[in-house]
């Protein structure tokens, strides 16, 4: 039989048929994909084991199945039609991400500003990042993120003051971060640590912003605590002599003091007999 | 090397590099790398972390399966098609032949992860972040692949692809669980369990001390010692595998 009684099978009508079937397909599921996304109101049943399991599914592929579970993460969290998307975070970020890399700093960071910005859970944010800060004990950026949470989150300033003092243990720090440390004992009411911490910044910088930034909180500093060892020595002066002292001079003199501390300036301290207070008038450069 | 081994090493290679497998692994691997730029723009925070866990992965996967699909017919095939009869009516002994195999994939392997490296710095180096610490996770993966062809050729010594393919991928899945066996231990009230789970620990191939991917990626150290175990573990297991290949394959009736 010659081969014109076999004709070769017309490949069209099947690719055309193909075609048509996986488009059918395509709009079915970019269909019931929508419907999905319409109905996000309400979290999908989340089950995520711990990282410790995970890391074991994972066969060595642990860092990128924590990007994959971080990168899920940032549009899960953007996603504010969820309602009750903040139910797992914590086990999220802590117990599965940074359990599976726990050196990827990310997470931490973008962790803890979502725990503190969107779900206003700052204890839970700072257990992240202690967990953070204990796994990579050379990074500064994580230490400094909770003291300034600390600091400007929920004005625990000591809290904050013990972090930056962690941030600074890395030799890589920002100098901006000395700068935070000293202040926060200022916020924390502890003068006199601040004055001594500031002091270090503007004799060590080279930086003339630095310096002129030291320099006002010096300044300002000095005049707190000298003011304060004044206030506490007439304080003495009275107990031990049942009279105001007539001049600042009478501290030195009753030996409540080796000398008598000059204003910033160079000048003296005002003293009101009348009244027993020492005074500065002089102006404050920060204003405080 | 032998001559011989040389020969047959020569052209498994030559046999290797016009499966078409080879090229479909090969291309996927060159895709998947590229497509981590795109995946990395959807971070916040770093890109280069992604771009780099995600070329180190893939450069693990795709050389682990192109270790297996081709390990596991090196042999089996050559006795399914009985091309086998040829060479071994040759004066080669059949331990020559199954080493020539090993290192033809080898060869291959060589050729494969070099491209998959080569494309990977490419884009690491387009994107400005080329670190060359990440090398040592490259070679590690290399060993680690070898270990693999190793078992995958010794299963293949033994019975047909098929088989060998899921005893091969399952020793792989063990070769990174078997820090495992520690939880289990500490569960097991009985000193022989304990000791049976040892034992195992020792004889299974242990795949973790290849696997620096992590470390690599964030710049932390990758100790000469360490790299020096996996090399001398992949030395006395390897050669105890290939070993075992050869006996099994020398003791295998050929009909």
């Amino acid at each position: 039989m010659s081969a014109a009684a076999y004709p070769r099978p017309r490949r069209l009508p099947l690719v055309a048929a193909a075609l048509g079937l996986l488009a059918a397909a395509g709009l079915a599921s970019a269909g019931a994909a929508a419907a999905r996304r319409a109905d996000e109101r309400i979290s999908p049943l989340l089950y995520l084991p711990s990282g410790r399991y995970l890391k074991a599914a994972a066969l060595g592929f642990d860092p990128i199945l924590a990007d994959a579970l971080y990168l899920w993460s940032i549009q899960y969290y953007s996603n504010y039609r969820v309602q009750d998307r903040y139910r797992y975070l914590e086990h999220i970020y802590r117990d599965v991400i940074t359990e599976l890399d726990p050196h990827y700093i990310d997470p931490y960071l973008i962790g803890s500003m979502i725990m503190t910005a969107e779900a206003h859970e700052p204890e839970m944010a700072l257990r992240l990042l202690d967990k953070g800060i204990a796994q990579n004990p050379g990074d500064w950026i994580l230490p400094f993120e909770a003291g300034y949470l600390c600091y400007s989150g929920i004005k625990d300033y000591a809290r904050a003051a013990r972090y930056f003092e962690m941030a600074l243990r890395s030799p890589d720090v920002h100098p901006a971060v000395r700068r935070f440390h000293a202040e926060m004992y200022n916020r924390a009411g502890d003068a006199r640590t601040s004055l001594r911490e500031w002091g270090s910044i503007w004799q060590s910088t080279d930086d003339p912003y630095v310096r002129t930034v030291a320099w006002n909180h010096v300044h300002d500093l000095r005049v707190e605590v000298d003011l304060t060892t004044l206030r506490e020595a007439i304080a003495r002066f009275i107990a031990a002599r049942g009279r105001r002292p007539a001049r600042l001079e009478d501290l030195v003199a009753a030996g409540i003091v080796d000398a008598l501390p000059d204003d910033p300036e160079g000048g003296a301290y005002a003293y009101d007999p009348a009244r027993g207070e020492a005074a500065y008038h002089g102006s404050r450069v920060l204003g405080r | 090397m032998p001559g011989r081994i040389l020969a047959i090493a020569l052209n498994t290679f030559r046999e290797a590099i016009r499966n078409r497998i080879l090229y479909l692994l090969l291309v996927f691997a060159v895709a998947l790398i590229l497509c981590a730029q795109a995946v990395s723009l959807m971070t916040v925070g770093s890109e280069e972390k992604i771009i780099k866990d995600f070329g180190l992965a893939t450069i693990d996967i795709f050389g682990v399966l192109t270790s297996v699909l081709l390990g596991i017919g090196l042999v089996s095939r050559e006795i399914e098609r009985r091309t086998v009869y040829v060479l071994l009516a040759k004066p080669i002994h059949r331990a020559e032949f199954v080493l020539g195999k090993y290192f033809g994939l080898v060869l291959t392997l060589l050729v494969n992860t070099a491209v998959m490296t080569a494309w990977f710095f490419g884009v690491l180096l387009a994107k400005g972040i080329a670190d060359i610490g990440l090398a040592k996770a490259i070679v590690l993966l290399f060993l680690q692949f070898l270990l693999i062809t190793a078992l995958a050729i010794l299963f293949s010594c033994m019975s047909n692809p098929i088989v060998s393919c899921i005893l091969t991928l399952a020793l792989y899945v063990i070769g990174h669980l078997l820090w495992s066996f520690d939880l289990l231990k500490a569960r097991l009230p009985s000193a022989a369990a304990r000791a049976v789970c040892t034992v195992l620990q020792a004889v299974l191939p242990n795949l973790s001390h290849f696997d620096v991917k992590g470390q690599v990626v964030h710049g932390l150290p990758v100790g000469g010692g360490e790299m020096a175990f996996a090399f001398g573990y992949l030395a006395l297991y390897g050669a105890a595998v290939l070993l075992l290949a050869c006996a099994v394959f020398q003791r295998r009736e050929m009909q």
